[in-house]
């Protein structure tokens, strides 16, 4: 049963953050003290409405089809330009997990981010106001302009507030996601041509493409996804973003960023593209296999913790495209829980890196000793950051990789050699955690811990992971409708 | 009621008699020569506004010299418009200048010049009125006499504009010997009954007159001026001259195409997607390597001059294309303007144009940088922004008149073209300056706010101008079958 609010849940959901950014300039002209409550209060407003939405979603068991859908209202109507939103099961966890990391980054930069806050607050909201249009635009160029709004804010983040080499990374991550945009967009402009009505709407369009244009857009699709996703050989702009990007900015490149490029290849790669998706599976499967074998053992080397858990992100994300591809039920929900536990398993040890660096100096592993002496709490929360990084079943990043090498194993035995990936991970992280918490503290080192909040706010990171891992219906039951109809679709396009 | 005639002669009666006020009243006249040009230039713009707006075609008084149509209303709208722009831009750029009267009427010739070009449906016609845009230009881009730069502009300028239109003319004198006739119409009713042995002359016609138009255009391989004229003559008519001109120059190439497209001798859609690609390649990839930011606009104008060819490649088979081209050639006129005044605001502050001046620029200027970085992202194709919109039109006419390539070139030149506009906003937004805080002048930080309010409105109701150009396309198209 589909879920039609009379309410304009999902407008509410992009428009909401997005004037709230843009009046901050005019609130917080003269005095910024209060700048961060209000910060707050807008994220937990959006948080109540992704929860309300979400849990319609959640027990009518809607997640298949497209739920509180407005529109078409024609922005450009008689080019096909409509404004269609709707949320699915695929766009649902993905829109809870924007809004839950929102408020956490917000408590985040509370700590790190000093200068020029009213410029930052207002991005961070325009940023994910645009993030919602995102993952619920049906509309395929306004899903497009959403998706270019989105690096604006970005290119600011990584350019102003980042570290050191933050202009070149800015350039580049602009650069590099643009490009991949350009090809996405002339994918949807040779569907527009190629369906019967001419149509940029999802829906309409679903089920109407030529094989031969499926081809084609796949590749360009790849192309854009894949810089987004980052998978190898587009992930060179991934390292240095990361790194140069402070601590909570990174937070929202891994969590939500990343995970454009993962929705952009189910709701398109899959979800149009089907019969394409089915024959050349196996190639993406083996990009995705590549990726995470590369992200695990590229991380191995790495001496800054932030590029660690960067390359992780990269590996991580393999998991994501490999169980998109693999076009069966587990694969395709087991990739949607791995978005959403990813962006929380992720997002809170980047922000543990930020501290890191505010309680010794420095990110360096090689460098930082004793952590377990100096800062217990850091040390206590890096252990369980770490071990959410490594699929530990105490949270609920397990289930969710579990589910994609399972969904691997289905299509094909060989696939079963992903298990190691996980087993890299484990071996990099406990390395860290032995050179950095385990190890002996040198004499002389002055002691800095988390505050309460800090630490409050950091645990709020792993609450999700607990929770989906006692009760993972919370996501499946809204992914599976989804899985099951794409699953569908590609098995439809194999035969 | 007859637009272009009415708005000929305001402008005439004020071009006129502006330089005369100095004789009589002497120094103090200057105001009055100011506002008496911003009036006529606004009257001319509501008329224009009004005449664009009404779909109902209207006779005009001479119909076989300006036809009076909705095509020719919208470009001389986007003409004057930037000629307004650049009017009240210049009461604080040109303040101090010797002979300022002169320069607004010389403005007000060169408006004079695009509105006739906007109009004419006569080979002769359009020739005059090529001229009559010209020539003050040429005057215009050396205003500064004492500066070696823009004497090297006014003079490069002038020797291939003069050039151009004697190449013009011999194209023209070719078609006329051709057809036995200047009239547009008469052209293209008589040239599919001229015989086969004439095929060489009507291509050679045909080359001729995209030579002597296409330095307007600034297509490669005609834009060898371009940089050095832009650099050179004061910024305010560099913004004239790539917003508008370039934009008349436009409105007559529609009108000579249309008439010559339909005779399938030859492919001239092919021709015309070559020197596309070409020119926007060239124009983006020359940007890339600039020192100087007006000559860094001046490359991204002939690139974006290769973005509005498509519509020119596609218009036989695709409504889209001319729609696009309508449709970008207004959201270029108005980002063009703005990026450029922008510039001539911080030139007149910092008296530099390099690039480096624009270092920390967000701290001491922060409304031009603000406008500066909106033009860029707009001229870039970033949404919402218009110039995303109407791109997005153009490519998509390519796709649809079979051009696949030719929007992958597009494209990718959009991406190519990112890294120089966001170099800028970079150097505004990140980097560090030494310059102490500046004043910026309330009139021309309100033109700069104007313009980004329209690149901003038009950017999130695309549908309004898109539908006027849907308008004047199929209007345009029903009378002149391609």
């Amino acid at each position: 049963m589909m879920v039609d609010a009379s309410f304009p849940l999902i407008s509410v959901l992009i428009a909401m953050p997005i004037l709230a950014g843009l009046a901050i300039p005019l609130l917080f002209k003269n005095s910024q003290k209060y700048i961060i409550h209000y910060a707050i209060i807008v994220a937990l407003i959006e948080l109540a409405i992704t929860f309300y939405s979400y849990g319609l979603i959640l027990t009518n068991g809607s997640g298949g089809e497209y739920n509180f859908v407005e529109g078409p209202i024609s922005i450009i109507g008689n080019f096909g330009i409509d404004y269609l939103v709707g949320m699915d099961g695929l766009s649902g966890p993905l829109v809870l997990i924007t809004s839950i990391l929102t408020l956490l980054v917000l408590f985040g930069s509370r700590d790190l981010i000093e200068d020029r806050k009213v410029l930052y607050y207002s991005m961070i909201f325009i940023f994910q106001g645009s993030i919602m249009g995102v993952f619920t635009q049906l509309n395929m160029i306004l899903f497009y302009v959403f998706w270019d709004i989105v690096l604006i804010p970005m290119f600011l983040f990584i350019g102003i507030w980042g570290g050191p080499r933050k202009r070149y990374a800015a350039m580049k991550f602009f650069l590099f996601t643009f490009v991949g945009s350009i090809f996405m967009l002339l994918a949807f402009i040779l569907i527009y041509f190629n369906v019967a009505p001419h149509s940029f709407n999802i829906p309409e369009v679903a089920g109407k493409i030529p094989l031969s244009l499926q081809v084609i857009s796949s590749v360009l699709f790849f192309i854009g996804f894949g810089v987004k996703l980052p998978v190898v050989p587009f992930h060179t702009w991934l390292p240095d973003a990361h790194v140069e990007a402070p601590a909570p900015i990174s937070v929202f490149l891994a969590g939500l960023l990343l995970k454009m490029g993962g929705y952009g290849f189910l709701r398109f790669n899959i979800g149009l593209l089907p019969e394409a998706s089915a024959q050349y599976a196996w190639i993406f499967i083996l990009v995705g296999i590549i990726t995470m074998f590369y992200g695990a053992i590229v991380a191995i080397v790495q001496t800054d913790i932030k590029k660690m858990i960067a390359l992780t992100s990269v590996n991580h994300m393999g998991f994501v495209m490999v169980g998109a591809f693999t076009g069966t039920v587990f694969g395709i929900s087991g990739s949607i829980f791995q978005m959403f536990t990813h962006a929380a398993a992720v997002g809170i040890m980047f922000m543990l890196s930020g501290y890191l660096h505010e309680a010794t100096g420095t990110r360096n592993i090689t460098v930082i000793k004793g952590l377990k002496f100096s800062s217990p709490r850091l040390a206590t929360l890096l252990i369980l950051g770490s071990m959410a990084a490594m699929c530990i079943p105490i949270f609920s990043t397990f289930i969710s990789e579990y589910l994609v090498i399972l969904g691997a194993i289905q299509v094909n035995t060989i696939y079963a050699l992903i298990v190691a990936v996980p087993a890299i991970t484990v071996g990099y992280f406990l390395w860290m955690l032995r050179r950095v918490v385990m190890s002996d503290i040198k004499p002389g080192t002055k002691k800095w811990d988390l505050s309460n909040i800090s630490t409050l706010a950091l645990i709020l990171y792993l609450v999700p992971l607990v929770l989906t891992l006692i009760a993972p219906w919370l996501i499946l039951d809204v992914a599976n409708p989804i899985s099951t109809f794409y699953a569908s679709l590609v098995s439809g396009g194999a035969a | 009621m007859d637009t272009p005639i009415i708005v000929l002669i305001i402008l005439t009666s004020v071009a006129v008699t502006s330089p005369l006020y100095g004789i009589i009243f002497g120094k103090k006249s200057i105001k009055y020569v100011q506002y008496i040009t911003t009036l006529s230039l606004l009257v001319s713009l509501v008329l224009l506004i009004s005449s664009t707006l009404s779909l109902t075609p209207q006779e005009s008084t001479v119909p076989h010299l300006l036809r009076n149509d909705t095509l020719g209303s919208f470009f001389s709208l986007m003409v004057i418009l930037v000629t307004l722009f650049v009017t009240i831009t210049s009461f604080d750029y040109m303040k101090g200048n010797s002979n300022e009267n002169i320069y607004y009427s010389l403005l007000l010739f060169t408006a004079i010049g695009m509105t006739m070009l906007s109009f004419a449906v006569d080979l002769l016609v359009i020739f005059v009125a090529w001229e009559l845009m010209s020539l003050p230009t040429f005057i215009l881009a050396g205003y500064n006499k004492q500066d070696k730069l823009s004497n090297e502009a006014a003079v490069k300028f002038f020797i291939l504009g003069a050039l151009s239109s004697g190449i013009l003319l011999y194209g023209i004198s070719l078609m006329f010997g051709i057809t036995g006739s200047t009239n547009l119409e008469i052209i293209s009713q008589s040239l599919p009954t001229v015989s086969a042995d004439m095929l060489p002359f009507i291509i050679f016609s045909t080359i001729s007159m995209l030579a002597g138009l296409g330095l307007k255009l600034s297509i490669v391989p005609f834009h060898m001026w371009i940089p050095d004229t832009y650099e050179g003559s004061p910024t305010t008519i560099s913004a004239l001259l790539s917003a508008a001109t370039k934009k008349a120059g436009f409105a007559a190439a529609i009108r000579i195409f249309a008439v010559i497209f339909p005779l399938f001798y030859f492919d001239l859609a092919l021709a015309l997607s070559i020197v596309a690609l070409v020119t926007m390649t060239l124009g983006n990839l020359a940007a890339l390597t600039q020192k100087s930011i007006t000559r860094m606009l001046a490359y991204s104008s002939i690139a974006q001059a290769g973005y509005l060819l498509i519509g020119l490649v596609v218009l036989p088979y695709s409504d889209l294309g001319l729609l696009g081209l309508l449709y970008h050639s207004f959201n270029h006129a108005i980002l063009q303007a703005s990026a450029f005044l922008a510039v001539a605001l911080v030139r007149l502050k910092t008296s530099s144009s390099s690039l480096d001046s624009y270092n920390g620029l967000s701290k001491v200027m922060p409304i031009t940088s603000f406008c500066l970085a909106l033009s860029l992202l707009g001229l870039a194709g970033i949404p919402p922004l218009n110039g995303f919109w109407s791109k997005l039109v153009l490519f998509s006419a390519a796709v649809d008149g079979g051009y696949t390539w030719l929007a992958l070139a597009g494209l990718v030149n959009s991406a190519i073209s990112v890294a120089y506009y966001l170099l800028v906003i970079k150097r505004m937004y990140m980097d560090e300056t030494s310059l102490k805080s500046i004043k910026e002048p309330f009139i021309f930080v309100s033109i700069l706010l104007f313009a980004s309010a329209i690149i901003i409105v038009t950017g999130l109701l695309p549908n309004v101008l898109y539908n006027i150009s849907e308008d004047i396309t199929l209007s345009f198209l029903s009378n002149n079958p391609v």
